[in-house]
């Protein structure tokens, strides 16, 4: 029972880690380093719950949520691609913005300070039929299985082929890995960019359009509590491969589902938190040190 | 290896080449202070009325220009933390954590050294909070130093276990066993800094952080360390062929944010909060980061910067009580600057090219 | 697939220059150059390095503008905004540095920007890999290589990433095919391979554009040189009517006779003093594209300058280097003053009294941003009478840096103006100043005039020879064999990472030295 419960809430944990990663992973390889996924699953958050509420359709509210992330992704490259803003601190700029501006929003609009409610918000729904729950161990996660979640397995699963066969996969991580290649075979290196950008904004709005439907179905202004930046430790530690970075989401996930229940045997939810950012800290170690070993044995 | 036959331009800095430096430094915030505009007229307020009411609000009286300043006391640390590595070309983002872990260094000292040791209670703390902030940023400087190791992701991945670890504390081994969840107990009375203008929060606190500022503007212009620092912030290779150590400038500027960013928790444990709570910092350290990319890392630039977030925020409070106009308006503005501070670099850089035969 | 744009058979210019100049700011780098390349040609451009070969390329290439003058292809005048276009013309062009990204697969680098796709989607089109590998295999029969494709770009030995590179213009349609240097950085059997390789492509109807340092390799391979000499078309022919002497003399300007007869500055008065710097049987790993150091030993005496003359990429960075304290040699023992130095920072050697005038000016000599007080100063900042314990006097620097620039005339507005605001000569005029400030006993002089104007030239040869009569050493590496005639006291030629001979300045041809050092290169590398 236990058990059940246990995997049923780490799928849904993961699900917003994973889909942030899956766009960042992929940004990534076309050279940006996206540190303001946080804001463009916020964004994603608070237009799902509005989009929701106001057409009743949870696949009207998603897709609006995802392209409300796109749209602040494309921007966000522009500003790296065109203006040459520097990406970290564009990032981190971007990220006070978007909590500046949706908390306005929040504020001015609906005169609500912090949490959005709204009439009517339609939920992701499960899909499977109830009966499903019989079935042994995962029978709960099975019952519990909404639409954005077998979408993030389905990418994990599909990008990889992505990557490696379509025009653009090649387009993006030839971007990525050297630019200047990129640009004497007369490729669009910055608008390859822009898109990887906007790619990683459409799957962070996802994202976070799952944060706010898949159970709550609100807005919060601390929604995402980092997520995004979660994401961005799941991928540099799964190396920007997907499958890898989908393990790292899981452990993170199941991590969070399990706080509640370490606290109760002695271990403080608090300091489990900080393993996704230890575990990284580790490997940019390892990967450090066996590259000056690398170079001093050459 | 290419021809190398190609020259760099010879052009003398130009008159119009300083105005155009001047006009950098107010960019971020014009364009940021424009943004602000279109929202409130989408709004159906006039920009002007608020922007005048939140002048006044910040610098009207006595007491509005002693919340300012209290409000700015903790960027200047965060500021000058921020610029240290940044003019040495070290990207650390870190200071946000290193202000979180000093500030509840220096709350420990504060409640757990015995009250009748008076004034040197302040004295402990700040220099525990220092060797804290140190110790807590010299890994990433060693790591970055000697292993290359990419300080952004570093530093960040570091500010989050700032958080986690220190929030475990406030709500495990230090937690106030009277005042409920999330915070430490209150410091003793001797250990708290001196309020400078009753009943403003403003403290001693933004005393030291000048003092913190003119030290930064002497280590930068007077001492071999800053001289060596900068260079390498100029080019590393460059560095290292006229013999400056660039693995040991990397860390002593680590070293020297991590003790900045320390004084800055503990000023503002002992000066404002007088306990550390969880939520200690709401982003001081990033808001520090705006401060010295907008005061271009110069001592001056901070200070102006750091007061004029501060008015922000004073401004923000009051401003929302009185016009209903959200406090996020800060975050806004805050945020616009942080973004534009650094496209600016690539449009004076665009500006620079054309203006070359 | 790209269509090959049709060539026409009639042409009697595959490839031209007319009347192409071009200058960068001040340096002229390309003036009135004209050339012509005829279809099914090997065309071998040679010249010393910054005589304006690669400006020219880059023009050919649509990489750069000419100020004025024509790119002539198959008869017609043309006009490249973009090296799009000259890809697109037949023009495709095999970098020094190879354009492959090393994590992609050799497949996937061969079909970038021109890939064969099985389900036309736009940029979600799906790669058709089995096609692709064929168009690979085919073109790889052609060369008579064999090449795994599957192999990740970085993990291939270099001259397959070369082979690589040209298939994959051939197979976008090039039919001029233009080659940076191509043998740099290849062992002498893989030369050979790529030069059978060459000669295949030529007799198919691939005209050739191919660049040198190496008249060995010249004369081997191409049909007619051309050779460039200080932005100028100093000689061309045809190879079979010439001899390597002969280009040599033209590449290294021995025909300018007045400038040997004259040109020798005044030989050093002490002679035989003491050996200051010493190099015993140094061994270096390489930098890129360029040779290890093997057994190197070389020596320097009190009062005299010893020049090192190579080719580039040839181990004199990596020397330099290593006396410095830049790089750490791997084997051998570097003595100054007669004591041990092999195992000493750069800053413990500074002190001990070397000082290092760097190749690159820009990016080593100086900090360009920085301003010009700092840049004059650095490296004795920390020292009296500027540093003063943990205190640093701006008093004292202003002074000192003003007495500095004084010293030697640096021509400048201010002292907080950034370098880059100086022209190339005062830079480095600069860079002497700081240099010769901190009062050393020996320095490392690399390549002190490359991008410098005539009287910036002048300049720097007086305070060379100046710091020598005062009893200083100097160690001279230029590639500008009239420098070091003029200059040395002694040359030592070092090719392939070797020392392949020395010479007493006076009685040396200067045609000779040019034969070792181009000759000598690939004859033991």
């Amino acid at each position: 029972m236990i058990v059940e419960q246990i995997i049923a809430a780490s799928i849904v944990m993961t699900t917003p880690i994973l889909l942030a990663a899956m766009g960042g992973l992929v940004n990534r390889q076309a050279g940006i380093v996206n540190i303001a996924l946080d804001a463009k699953m916020l964004t994603g958050a608070f237009v799902a719950v509005v989009v929701s509420s106001a057409t009743g359709s949870w696949l009207v509210a998603v897709i609006a949520a995802a392209l409300a992330g796109a749209l602040v992704g494309l921007l966000f490259s522009l500003v790296i691609t065109r203006a040459n803003a520097n990406m970290i601190v564009a990032g981190l700029g971007l990220n006070v913005f978007v909590a500046g501006f949706l908390g306005f929003i929040l504020t001015w609009v609906y005169k609500s300070s912090g949490t959005l409610r709204l009439p009517d918000v339609q939920l992701l729904p499960h899909f499977l039929p109830e009966s499903v729950s019989g079935v042994p161990i995962i029978g709960r996660a099975l019952a519990e299985l909404e639409p954005l979640t077998v979408f993030a397995w389905a990418t994990v699963f599909v990008l990889p082929f992505l990557l490696a066969s379509t025009r653009i996969g090649l387009w993006v991580r030839v971007t990525g890995n050297a630019p200047q290649v990129a640009r004497s075979m007369g490729l669009p290196q910055k608008s390859i960019q822009d898109f990887s950008t906007s790619f990683a904004g459409f799957y962070s709005g996802l994202g976070g359009a799952h944060l706010a439907l898949a159970s709550i179905g609100l807005f919060n202004e601390g929604l995402t509590a980092g997520r995004g930046f979660i994401a961005l430790a799941a991928f540099y530690f799964g190396r920007d491969r997907p499958v890898a970075t989908a393990m790292v989401c899981l452990l993170f996930g199941f991590l969070e589902a399990t706080q509640i229940r370490m606290q109760t045997a002695g271990l403080p939810p608090k300091l489990i938190g900080t393993i996704p950012y230890l575990m990284v800290l580790v490997a940019l170690c390892i990967a450090g040190w066996r590259a000056s070993r690398r170079k001093a044995l050459s | 290896m290419a021809d190398a036959s190609v020259e760099s331009q010879s052009s003398m800095m130009s008159p119009s080449i300083w105005l155009e430096k001047g006009f950098g430094l107010a960019f971020p915030f014009i364009v940021a202070l424009v943004v602000a505009a279109v929202i409130l007229l989408v709004i159906g307020e006039n920009p002007i009325d608020i922007f005048s009411l939140m002048a006044k609000e910040s610098f009207g009286s006595e007491r509005r220009i002693a919340a300012t300043l209290s409000a700015a006391t903790p960027l200047l640390f965060t500021a000058v933390a921020t610029a240290i590595c940044f003019r040495t070309g070290v990207f650390n983002v870190g200071v946000e954590g290193a202000f979180v872990v000093g500030g509840i260094a220096a709350a420990f000292i504060g409640f757990s050294l015995p009250a009748g040791m008076g004034f040197a209670i302040i004295l402990v703390a700040f220099a525990f909070a220092a060797l804290v902030g140190a110790i807590w940023l010299y890994i990433p400087g060693v790591l970055l130093a000697k292993l290359q190791v990419d300080e952004v992701v570093s530093t960040l991945m570091l500010n989050f276990v700032a958080f986690g670890v220190t929030g475990y504390l406030v709500n495990g081994p230090l937690l106030s066993e009277v005042s409920g969840n999330n915070v430490t107990p209150p410091v003793h009375e001797a250990a708290e800094l001196t309020r400078l203008m009753p009943p403003s929060t403003l403290h001693a606190g933004f005393i030291v952080g000048i003092l913190v500022v003119i030290a930064y503007a002497v280590w930068t212009r007077r001492t071999p360390t800053g001289f060596s620092a900068a260079m390498v912030g100029y080019s590393q290779r460059f560095s290292r062929a006229v013999g400056i150590s660039v693995p040991a400038s990397i860390i002593l500027v680590m070293v020297l944010s991590g003790v900045v960013a320390g004084f800055g928790g503990a000023s503002h444990a002992l000066g404002q909060l007088h306990r550390f709570t969880d939520g200690f910092s709401p982003g001081y350290g990033f808001t520090g980061m705006a401060v010295a990319l907008l005061g271009r890392n110069s001592a001056i630039g901070i200070v102006l910067g750091a007061i004029l977030f501060g008015a922000l925020a004073s401004a923000g409070t009051t401003i929302q009580l009185f016009s209903n106009i959200p406090l996020d308006l800060v975050n806004i503005i805050q945020g616009t600057v942080m973004i534009f501070a650094v496209v600016e670099i690539g449009r004076l850089r665009f500006l620079s090219r054309r203006a070359a035969p | 697939m790209a269509e090959a744009a049709t060539a026409r058979a009639d042409a009697t210019v595959r490839l031209g220059a007319r009347n192409i100049s071009k200058s960068y700011g001040p340096v002229r780098a390309n003036r009135d150059i004209s050339l012509s390349v005829a279809p099914g040609e090997i065309h071998a451009i040679v010249g010393e390095n910054g005589a304006g070969k690669s400006t020219l390329m880059r023009i050919l290439q649509g990489m750069e503008h000419p100020d004025s003058g024509a790119i002539i292809v198959d008869d017609q005048e043309v006009r490249f905004s973009q090296p799009q276009q000259a890809l697109e013309t037949g023009i495709g062009m095999v970098h020094q540095e190879f354009m492959l990204a090393p994590d992609l697969t050799l497949l996937e680098n061969l079909v970038l920007g021109d890939e064969p796709v099985s389900l036309a989607a736009g940029p979600l089109s799906r790669i058709d890999w089995a096609q692709a590998l064929q168009s690979g295999e085919e073109l790889a029969k052609k060369t008579g290589v064999a090449v795994d494709w599957r192999r990740r770009a970085g993990g291939t030995p270099v001259h397959i990433q070369q082979i690589v590179e040209i298939i994959r213009l051939l197979r976008r349609g090039t039919r001029i095919l233009i080659l940076d240097e191509p043998t740099a950085v290849l062992a002498p059997q893989q030369v050979e391979d790529l030069f059978v390789l060459l000669r295949n492509l030529r007799d198919t109807g691939t005209t050739i554009l191919f660049i040198s340092h190496k008249l060995k390799e010249v004369v081997a391979l191409a049909d007619r040189v051309t050779v460039i000499r200080r932005g100028e078309v100093s000689y061309s022919a045809n190879v079979a009517e010439t001899d390597s002497d002969t280009i040599a003399r033209y590449i290294v300007g021995g025909n300018d006779t007045s400038l040997i007869e004259t040109g020798r500055a005044s030989r050093s008065k002490t002679g035989d003093g003491e050996v200051v710097l010493n190099v015993t049987g140094l061994e270096a790993p390489s930098l890129e594209k360029s040779h290890p150091l093997h057994g190197v030993s070389l020596s320097v005496r009190k009062g005299e300058i010893v020049g090192l003359a190579a080719v580039s990429g040839n181990g004199q960075d990596e020397l330099v280097e290593c006396l410095v304290g830049l790089r750490s040699a791997s084997k051998g023992r570097v003595e100054l003053l007669g004591g041990d130095v092999t195992h000493a920072t750069n800053g413990e050697r500074r002190r001990k009294g070397i000082a290092y005038i760097s190749a690159d000016r820009r990016h080593e000599g100086l900090a360009t941003l920085a301003p010009v007080q700092d840049n004059v100063v650095a490296g004795s900042h920390d020292r009296p009478p500027i540093g003063k314990g943990m205190f640093l006097s701006l008093k004292q620097k202003r002074r000192v840096a003003t007495e500095r620039l004084a010293s030697v005339d640096v021509r400048y507005g201010h002292l907080s103006d950034p370098v880059s605001s100086l022209s190339g000569g005062n830079q480095q005029r600069l860079v002497f100043a700081r240099e010769i400030a901190s009062d050393p006993k020996v320095m490392v002089v690399s390549q002190p005039t490359r991008g410098v104007d005539l009287n910036g030239i002048a300049a720097i040869h007086k305070l060379l020879l100046q710091f020598r009569d005062d009893g200083g050493s100097v160690l001279l590496v230029s590639e500008e064999l009239e420098e070091l005639l003029y200059l040395c006291d002694r040359i030592v030629v070092m090719a392939a990472g070797r020392i392949v001979g020395e010479a007493p300045v006076e009685g040396t041809d200067i045609a000779e030295i040019g034969r070792m050092m181009v000759m000598q290169g690939h004859a033991d590398g």
